[in-house]
C-alpha cells in the first residue's frame, strides 16, 4: 500500500502544456476521483504517474520514493485502461498470467494468483475464452484481474466504464467500490462523469485546462464549490450564476444584477464585510443550487419577482425556470407543483446556501 | 479537507526536493537507458542499409567520376564517363528501348488488368479460380518464362507459327525482327505480370463501398459509366503507386532480353541495365557503367515525381 | 382489369429481357475470363509434353498437348550430366536465407520506427523513405564492387561465390521495413502500453505481443520476398562465377546456352523448377492471393 504525492506536476507536448503545476496527495488506501471535462489532461496525468510519459517538470512520488525516472513495472502501479487494452490473441488465462510470467514467477504461484484473481472478479468460467468472446462486462473485468494479479501499489483506472451501457456502469460503479474496500489499494480513478465521481469518490480533485481547481469531498465540491467553473460542473441542472455588482447598501451590502437585488447578509453566508467590500462595484456572481430557491405564486412573500419561462418535470423533481429581466434562474420544486407558464411568481434565495464569486471567478467563501 | 487544509497539516509536502540540475542529469539518464533497445531493434537493418544500400549509391556517385577499379586501381577522369555517356548510341537506343518497353508494357497490363479485375467484380462465382489461374504465370522466374516464349515463338518449330502455317497465314518472325523483338519482350511482361495486377485492382474495387455503388445504379448509371464515374477515381491513388512500382521495376528490364534476344537484333532490344551490364563484364568500361547507373537512378528519380505530381494533380482535380 | 394485366404481361417481358441480356454479358464475361486463363496457363501445360520426349521429335503439328510416351531421358541428364540439384539446392539457401534474414530485420526496424521514441527518428526514418524507390539494379555495378573488396574483410563469409555475397545484400529492402511500420501502427497503442506496464521489456512486447498478432503480415511479406528472390537472375548471375555455386535461373540460362537444340532438356529443367513452386503455390495459395492484394490494400 501506498501513498501518491505529485508536486508541481507540469507535462507539456511541444508548445502545448496540457498539465500545469498540478499538486495532489493521495493518502494510502484512499480513492481519489480526478474528474474534468475531455481534453483537460486527466488522463494524462494517470500516464505521468503509470510512467508511460515522461514528467516535463515537478515529482512524482508513491511511498515517499520519488518515481519520476523510474520504470512503470517498477512503480508497481497498475492501470486499467479505458479501452481495457487485452492482448486479442491470449485467453482471459494468458492474459491475466501476462504480468506474472513477465516477473518470471513460478508456474504454481502464477495459478494460484490467477485463480484469486478469478475468483474475486468471478471469471472461472471464462478463463480459456479469447477477448473477442467476451461482452464489454466480463472484457472490464478481465482488465481488472490483470490488474490485480500483481499485487499493485496503487491502481489507476483511466474511465474504466466509459465503455459499458447505462445500467452495467451503474452495477460495476459497485462492484469496483467493493473490490477497493476489500483490497485497500490507493486508487486514482479518472472520470468526465460527475455523478461517477460524486458516487464513488472519497474525494474529488476537479481538473480544467490542467490546473487543479478543487481537492474536496464529494459534498463539499457540491456545498462549497471553489470556483464558477466548479459550480457548473458539479450538479445537473447546474448551480444558477447571475452576474452583477456588489454595492453598498444602507447597513449590508447589496447585490444587483439587472433587477435581482439581494441583499447580502454576510456572516449567514460564511463571509465577512471586509471580504465583501473588497469586491464593492466588481463584476461578481451570485451563486445558488436549483434547490436553495424558495419559489411561491403568492406575489406578497418577498422577494425578486419574475415570469415563468420553461417547466422540466423530471419525475422525482420539476424544475421551473424563471426569468427575470434578462437572466433566468433554475428552481426546483416538488413534482407537482401547479405552475403555469407565463405566471408571475416570487423566488428567494436560501442565502446560507448562496455563494459570491469574485471577479476572478473564485468562490469568496475559500480567502477565510 | 481541501487544498489549504491539506497544505496545513504538513506544509512542505507541495515543495520539489530535486534541483533543476538534479532532475535534468536523472532525466537524460533515464532516457539514455531507454535508447538501448532501439540500437538492437534498429540496428541491424540500419547497419545493412548503411552498407548495402546507402554506401553503393554513395559510391557510385564518386565513382562515375573514375575509370578503372574491377581489376586495376581507380583513376579519376572527371566528366569523362558522363560526356561519353551522353554520347553513346548504344544508349540512347537501350533508353528508347527501354521506354518503349516500359510504357507498352504498362499501358497493355494494366488496361487488361483493370478490364479483368472490373470482369472478375461483378462475376463472382468462380472467381478463386480464376485469381489463382491468373497468378500463375507470376510463380515463373522471367529467365525460365523466356525459354517458354523461346519455344512459342520459335520461326521453325515455335507452336504459334506452326498455328499461322496450317492456316495458310505468313509465319512471323518474333525474335530475328524489328520491332517484333521488342514486341515479344513485352507480351512475356505482359503474361508474367498480369496476374498480379488483376489482384492488386481487384482488391481496389472490392474496397469501393457498396452503397456507392447502389447508389449509383438508383441513378441510372450504367456499368461503363459506373466504372468511368466510380471505379476509377476511386483507384486513382492506387493507379498512381502502381504505376509508380511498374514504372520502377520495368525499367529494369534486363532477364528476358538475356534469355531471349542478348539485346538484338541489331540493338532492337538493348536495355538500359543489359547495357550495364555488358559494359561491367563483357567490355570491362566500369567508368561508363557507373555513369549509367546514377544516370538510372537520377532517371528513376525524376519519373517517379513527374509521375506523383501528373496523377497526383489530376486526382486532386477530380475530387 | 385487362389493362392491369396487360401492364403486368410488359413489366413481365422488360424483365425476361433484362435478364436475358444480364446472362448473355455473364456469358461473354467468362468467354473473355476464360480465354485469359488459358493464355495464363497454357503456355506452362504446352511445355510438359517436350519435357517427356526425345529432342528429335520434339515440335509437331498439331501440337502435342500430352506426352505418348513417358521419355525421362531429359530429366536423367539433368540430374547426372548438370548441377541441377545443387542449383536447387543454392536457390533454396538463397531465396529463404533472403526471406528469414529481411523478415527479421524488417519486423524489427518497423517495430523501432512504429513505436520507439528517438532523437533523430524523422530524419533517419526519411532517408530509409527516400530508398524506398532507388531500383536495385541501378546499384549492381557498385554492389558488386562492394562484395568483391568485401572479402578480405569479413573472411570470406561475403564475397563472390558465397552464399553470404549472394544473400546480404539482396536482405535490405526499405520497403519490407515500411510496410512492417505501417502494419505495426495500426496495432491499438494500448496495448503496448498495457504490456510496458505489465513490466515488458521492448523485446518481450515485441515477441509475445507485437509478432504474434502480426502474423498475417509477416507472412505476407515472407511471400513476397521469397517469390523476389526466387525470380532473381541478375545478381546472382554477376554474383556467381561457379558452376556449383549458382542458383537454378542462373543454371538454367547457360544450360540454354550449352544446349541450345537441346530443347527437351530445357523443358524438363523449366518443368522439374517449376513443380515444387506450384506445389507450395496451390497449398497456400489463399497467402499468395493476399500478398498481392495487401499492396492495394495498403493505400
Ligand atoms: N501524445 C500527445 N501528443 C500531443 N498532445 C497530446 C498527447 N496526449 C494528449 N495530448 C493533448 O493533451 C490534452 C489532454 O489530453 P488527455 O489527458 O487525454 O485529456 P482527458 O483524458 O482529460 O480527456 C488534450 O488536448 C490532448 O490533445
Ligand atoms: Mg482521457
Amino acid at each position: 500500500m501506498a501513498e501518491v504525492i505529485i508536486r508541481k506536476l507540469t507535462k507539456s507536448f511541444g508548445d502545448n502544456t496540457v498539465v500545469k503545476s498540478v499538486s495532489l496527495k493521495v493518502e494510502d488506501g484512499e480513492f481519489l476521483v480526478l474528474l474534468g471535462p475531455s481534453g483537460c489532461g486527466k488522463s494524462t496525468i494517470l500516464r505521468l504517474i503509470a510512467g508511460l510519459e515522461d514528467v516535463t517538470s515537478g515529482e512524482i512520488l508513491i511511498n515517499g520514493e520519488i518515481v519520476n525516472f523510474v520504470s512503470p513495472v517498477k512503480r508497481n502501479a497498475a492501470f486499467v485502461f479505458q479501452n481495457y487494452a487485452l492482448y486479442p490473441h491470449m485467453t482471459v488465462r494468458k492474459n491475466v498470467a501476462f504480468p506474472l510470467e513477465t516477473a518470471r514467477l513460478p508456474k504454481d504461484e502464477i495459478n494460484k494468483a490467477i485463480d484469486e484473481a478469478a475468483r474475486i472478479l468471478e471469471l472461472q468460467q471464462l478463463l480459456d475464452r479469447l477477448p473477442s468472446q467476451l461482452s464489454g462486462g466480463q472484457r472490464q473485468r478481465v482488465a481488472l484481474a490483470r490488474a490485480i494479479v500483481r499485487k499493485p501499489v496503487v491502481f489507476l483506472m483511466d474511465e474504466p466504464l466509459s465503455n459499458l451501457d447505462a445500467q452495467l456502469r451503474q452495477q460495476t460503479r459497485i462492484e469496483l467500490m467493493e473490490l477497493h474496500q476489500r483490497l485497500g489499494v490507493t486508487t486514482i480513478y479518472v472520470t468526465h462523469d460527475q455523478i461517477e465521481a460524486m458516487t464513488m469518490g472519497k474525494r474529488i480533485a476537479i481538473l480544467k485546462d490542467g490546473e487543479l481547481q478543487q481537492v474536496d469531498t464529494p459534498s463539499e465540491t457540491y456545498d462549497k464549490p471553489a470556483n464558477t467553473f466548479v459550480a457548473r460542473f458539479m450538479g445537473a441542472p447546474p448551480m444558477n450564476l447571475i452576474q452583477g455588482r456588489i454595492e453598498a447598501g444602507v447597513r449590508q451590502f447589496t447585490f444587483n444584477g439587472d433587477g435581482i437585488l439581494v441583499t447580502l447578509n454576510s456572516s449567514q453566508m460564511g463571509l465577512t464585510d471586509e471580504v465583501l467590500s473588497l469586491q464593492l462595484n466588481a463584476a461578481v456572481c451570485l451563486g445558488v443550487r436549483p434547490e436553495h430557491v424558495r419559489i411561491s405564486t403568492d406575489l406578497s412573500v418577498e422577494g425578486v419577482s419574475g415570469k415563468v419561462k420553461f417547466l422540466e418535470p423530471t419525475g422525482a423533481d420539476l424544475f421551473v425556470t424563471v426569468s427575470i429581466g434578462i437572466q433566468n434562474v433554475v428552481v426546483r420544486c416538488p413534482p407537482k407543483t401547479p405552475m403555469q407558464i407565463g405566471s408571475t411568481v416570487t423566488i428567494a434565495f436560501d442565502m446560507t446556501h448562496t455563494h459570491i464569486f469574485g471577479a476572478d471567478g473564485w468562490n469568496l467563501r475559500r480567502s477565510n | 479537507m481541501d487544498l489549504v487544509e491539506q497544505n496545513l497539516s504538513d506544509p512542505d509536502w507541495q515543495e520539489l526536493t530535486m534541483s533543476d540540475e538534479e532532475f535534468r542529469r536523472a532525466r537524460s539518464r533515464y532516457k539514455l537507458r531507454a535508447l538501448v533497445p532501439v540500437v538492437g531493434f534498429l540496428g541491424p537493418f540500419l547497419f545493412l542499409w548503411s552498407v548495402f544500400l546507402a554506401t553503393p549509391m554513395v559510391w557510385s556517385i564518386w565513382l562515375s567520376f573514375n575509370t578503372g577499379g574491377l581489376i586495376d586501381e581507380a583513376k579519376f577522369v572527371g566528366l569523362e564517363n558522363w560526356s561519353r555517356m551522353l554520347s553513346n548510341d548504344e544508349l540512347v537506343r537501350s533508353l528508347k528501348n527501354t521506354a518503349t518497353y516500359v510504357v507498352i508494357a504498362i499501358f497493355v497490363v494494366f488496361s487488361l488488368a483493370l478490364l479483368i479485375a472490373s470482369l472478375l467484380n461483378s462475376n463472382k462465382r468462380g472467381q478463386n479460380f480464376f485469381k489463382v489461374a491468373l497468378y500463375f504465370p507470376l510463380l515463373v522466374p522471367p529467365i525460365m518464362a523466356g525459354m517458354i516464349f523461346f519455344f512459342l515463338t520459335h520461326y521453325d518449330m515455335g507452336i504459334i507459327n506452326l498455328v499461322l502455317q496450317a492456316m495458310n497465314q505468313e509465319k512471323l518472325n518474333f525474335l530475328g525482327d524489328n520491332p517484333n523483338a521488342l514486341l515479344t519482350i513485352v507480351s512475356l511482361e505482359v503474361w508474367r505480370g498480369l496476374g498480379f495486377w488483376v489482384l492488386f485492382f481487384l482488391a481496389g474495387l472490392q474496397s469501393i463501398p457498396a452503397d456507392l455503388i447502389d447508389a449509383a445504379k438508383i441513378d441510372g448509371a450504367g456499368s461503363m459509366r459506373r466504372f468511368r464515374k466510380i471505379s476509377i477515381p476511386t483507384l486513382r491513388p492506387l493507379l498512381l503507386f502502381a504505376v509508380i512500382i511498374a514504372l520502377i521495376f520495368n525499367f529494369q528490364l534486363f532477364d528476358s532480353v538475356q534469355v531471349l534476344t542478348k539485346g538484338g537484333p541489331v540493338l532492337g532490344t538493348t536495355s538500359v541495365v543489359w547495357f550495364i551490364y555488358k559494359r561491367l563484364f563483357a567490355f570491362q568500361d566500369i567508368g561508363l557503367a557507373y555513369a549509367t547507373s546514377v544516370g538510372l537512378l537520377l532517371l528513376v528519380v525524376v519519373l517517379t515525381v513527374v509521375a506523383y505530381g501528373f496523377l497526383g494533380k489530376k486526382s486532386e482535380n477530380s475530387n | 382489369m385487362s389493362l392491369k394485366s396487360e401492364h403486368t404481361k410488359e413489366l413481365h417481358d422488360l424483365a425476361l429481357q433484362n435478364s436475358r441480356i444480364r446472362r448473355t454479358k455473364s456469358v461473354i464475361a467468362y468467354a473473355v475470363l476464360g480465354l485469359f486463363v488459358f493464355a495464363s496457363v497454357g503456355p506452362i501445360i504446352y511445355i510438359i509434353s517436350p519435357a517427356f520426349r526425345e529432342s528429335k521429335s520434339l515440335f509437331s503439328y498439331p501440337p502435342q498437348w500430352l506426352p505418348n510416351s513417358f521419355y525421362l531421358g531429359n530429366f536423367k541428364f539433368l540430374l547426372s550430366e548438370t548441377n541441377y540439384i545443387r542449383w536447387g539446392i543454392n536457390t533454396f539457401i538463397f531465396a529463404t536465407g533472403v526471406t528469414v534474414i529481411a523478415l527479421i530485420i524488417d519486423t524489427l526496424a518497423g517495430y523501432a520506427f512504429a513505436r520507439m521514441e528517438f532523437p533523430g527518428k524523422k530524419i533517419i526514418f526519411g532517408l530509409v523513405l527516400a530508398t524506398l524507390m532507388v531500383p536495385t539494379a541501378a546499384l549492381l555495378a557498385p554492389t558488386y564492387l562492394l562484395v568483391r573488396n568485401l572479402d578480405d574483410w569479413t573472411f570470406g563469409l561475403i564475397g563472390l561465390d558465397t552464399y553470404g555475397g549472394l544473400i546480404i545484400p539482396m536482405t535490405v529492402s526499405p520497403l519490407g521495413v515500411f510496410m512492417m511500420r505501417q502494419f505495426i501502427e495500426t496495432l491499438p497503442k494500448g496495448l503496448f502500453e498495457a504490456a510496458r506496464i505489465d513490466g515488458a521489456s521492448e523485446w518481450r512486447i515485441f515477441t509475445r505481443i507485437v509478432l504474434p498478432l502480426m502474423k498475417p503480415a509477416v507472412v505476407v511479406l515472407g511471400i513476397f520476398v521469397f517469390m523476389m528472390q526466387w525470380a532473381n537472375f541478375l545478381w546472382p548471375l554477376v554474383i556467381t562465377t561457379k558452376d556449383e555455386t549458382r542458383v537454378l535461373t542462373v543454371g538454367i540460362a547457360t544450360l540454354q546456352g550449352q544446349f541450345v537444340t537441346n530443347w527437351g532438356v530445357i523443358a524438363a529443367a523449366t518443368l522439374m523448377t517449376l513443380a515444387p513452386i506450384t506445389l507450395v503455390f496451390l497449398f497456400f495459395q489463399r497467402w499468395f492471393v493476399q500478398a498481392s492484394m495487401a499492396g492495394a490494400l495498403k493505400q
